[in-house]
């Protein structure tokens, strides 16, 4: 399904109006600390704080592919073997890890800060550098951990293709509670 | 009078100012160097400050009222996760510091949450050492109200903050409520969330006074930045301590950075020029901050005299 970034964002917190204002500011601050915001399309937020718990549903906008070698640098053939040299240093260390685990150590010259140089045969351009699907799924549990209250310490995930589901509770999560989460949330979507 | 203030300059000459406050029988309280600056927090006699602000204004610092010089003020969060943490509370205490106090930051061991948190003997008894306390709850009007048994038994006044607006009736316990700080993932820097950190100052500022007008009513043997001018003096090996305030101020006596066990004995026999010791006029006992001395100086009611 085709989303903008963050087209819906909405967040109910019966009882709490400054708490839901605040907390919209808080996830707001906390994606984008993480650089999450694009890669999410909707976002809902239910908590009820008699109970309490708060539950997040989330959709996922497309699926991350690997990053290559070659997207990662340019990539040129050198003598002896390929010249990668990196603009963005960002993924520099997963990079020499990915050319070391390949072609081992002995293998592989770092000439420059930005400069590598394999001694291989054939090019190392379809060599899977960071796996960005895992990374994002990592972060994006990191930040809903982050964002939800701190006393609530009982957490429920549940990770699909394309949306997730996060509960935290304070006392121990109970089917019902599951269910009646889920029900806020399905009533906010269709609303 | 004393009046508490803070001077800010260049570390050349800075020597003149702290000559000129011994001169006038002011107390320098506090000296901090970073670099080719320093930061000089300082007691002056009221009548003398002209003297002070053109010796600044040749020097070419900076003079500024601080009022909370001379206090140590506790600032407690639920726990030292990244949900209370750095934000706002470190913006609360860096805060409180500009304005002169000594700021401590405490994160509780279990003050999370709104139907298990609790709070010990040690660290209300660690917060009461204190002369103020200011607690940063969250945005949860809910929460906030039922929180309250975590500093219902503290001795010292309680300045709460959270976001959302509460009747003053709803918290009986807390001293005051400052609104609109609550939980935030952002550093305070919007005109109002500065807003909301200056209200927090003069609440303490305000709970500061309601202890200085109790402490009036049967006042102190001695002040304590008298006290702590006699402590530096025949205790050399506080100026050797590596606190950045080797010796911190409080209403009420002092807290000296000097290990209980070797140092008691040397603070209590401490003499002033009157010929009484801090041990006669003075409860010298440990204090629950690492093994620091905790100085509590006695009310004339109980000594029957002032030094």
């Amino acid at each position: 399904m085709e989303m903008d970034p963050l087209e819906v964002f909405e967040v109910e917190m019966p009882g709490e109006g400054y708490g839901a204002d605040k907390y919209r500011e808080i996830i707001m601050d906390i994606l984008q600390d993480l650089g999450l915001i694009r890669s999410i399309g909707r976002l809902y937020v239910y908590v009820n704080i008699e109970r309490p718990y708060f539950a997040v549903f989330g959709m996922i906008r497309g699926k991350l592919p690997p990053l290559k070698v070659e997207e990662v640098g340019d990539l040129v053939a050198a003598e002896g073997g390929y010249q990668i040299t990196v603009e963005d240093e960002e993924h520099m260390a997963g990079l020499i890890r990915a050319l070391w685990g390949a072609y081992g150590r002995e293998k592989v010259e770092q000439p420059d800060r930005n400069v590598l140089v394999v001694l291989s045969e054939e090019s190392p351009g379809g060599l899977v550098v960071a796996d960005l699907e895992t990374e994002f799924r990592r972060d994006l549990l990191d930040a809903l951990v982050r964002i939800a209250p701190e006393g609530f310490r009982n957490r429920r995930n549940e990770m699909a293709k394309d949306n997730f589901f996060f509960l935290a509770a304070e006392e121990t999560i109970t089917p019902e509670i599951i269910a009646e989460a889920k029900e806020r949330l399905g009533g906010m979507r269709d609303a | 009078m004393l009046d508490p203030v803070m001077f800010t300059g260049g570390v050349y000459k800075h020597d003149l100012v702290t000559e000129l406050i011994e001169d006038l029988g002011g107390y320098l309280l506090q000296k901090n160097v970073t670099q080719s600056e320093v930061i000089l927090l300082m007691l002056v006699p009221h009548e003398d400050m002209p003297a002070l602000e053109a010796m600044t204004k040749e020097l070419k610092g900076k003079l500024e009222r601080a009022p909370l010089a001379g206090t140590e003020i506790a600032v407690v969060t639920p726990t030292l996760a990244i949900h209370h943490l750095p934000h706002p509370a470190c913006d609360v205490a860096e805060y409180i510091r500009r304005h002169g106090a000594k700021s401590n930051m405490i994160g509780m061991g279990r003050g999370v949450a709104r139907e298990i948190s609790q709070m010990d003997e040690f660290e209300s008894a660690l917060i009461n050492e204190h002369d103020a306390v200011v607690f940063t709850f969250g945005n949860f009007a809910d929460c906030i109200l039922k929180k309250e048994h975590l500093y219902r038994t503290l001795t010292v006044p309680v300045i709460v903050t959270g976001g959302p607006e509460m009747k003053k009736e709803d918290r009986p316990y807390a001293f005051e409520y400052v609104p609109n700080v609550g939980r935030i993932a952002h550093r305070s820097r919007k005109a109002t969330e500065i807003g909301s950190l200056d209200n927090i100052i003069a609440a303490v500022g305000r709970a500061l006074d309601s202890v200085r007008a109790s402490i009036s009513k049967d006042p102190l043997t001695t002040t304590p930045p008298r006290a702590m001018e006699v402590v530096r003096e025949q205790v050399p090996d506080v100026t050797q301590s590596l606190s950045p305030l080797p010796i911190a101020l409080n209403l009420n006596g002092l807290r000296i950075k000097l290990p209980y066990d070797e140092y008691a004995e040397a603070v209590a026999g401490v003499e002033f020029d009157e010929g009484v010791t801090l041990g006669e006029i003075a409860k010298v006992m440990p204090s629950r901050m690492k093994n620091y001395i905790l100085v509590r100086i006695l009310p004339v009611s109980e000594t029957g005299f002032v030094v």
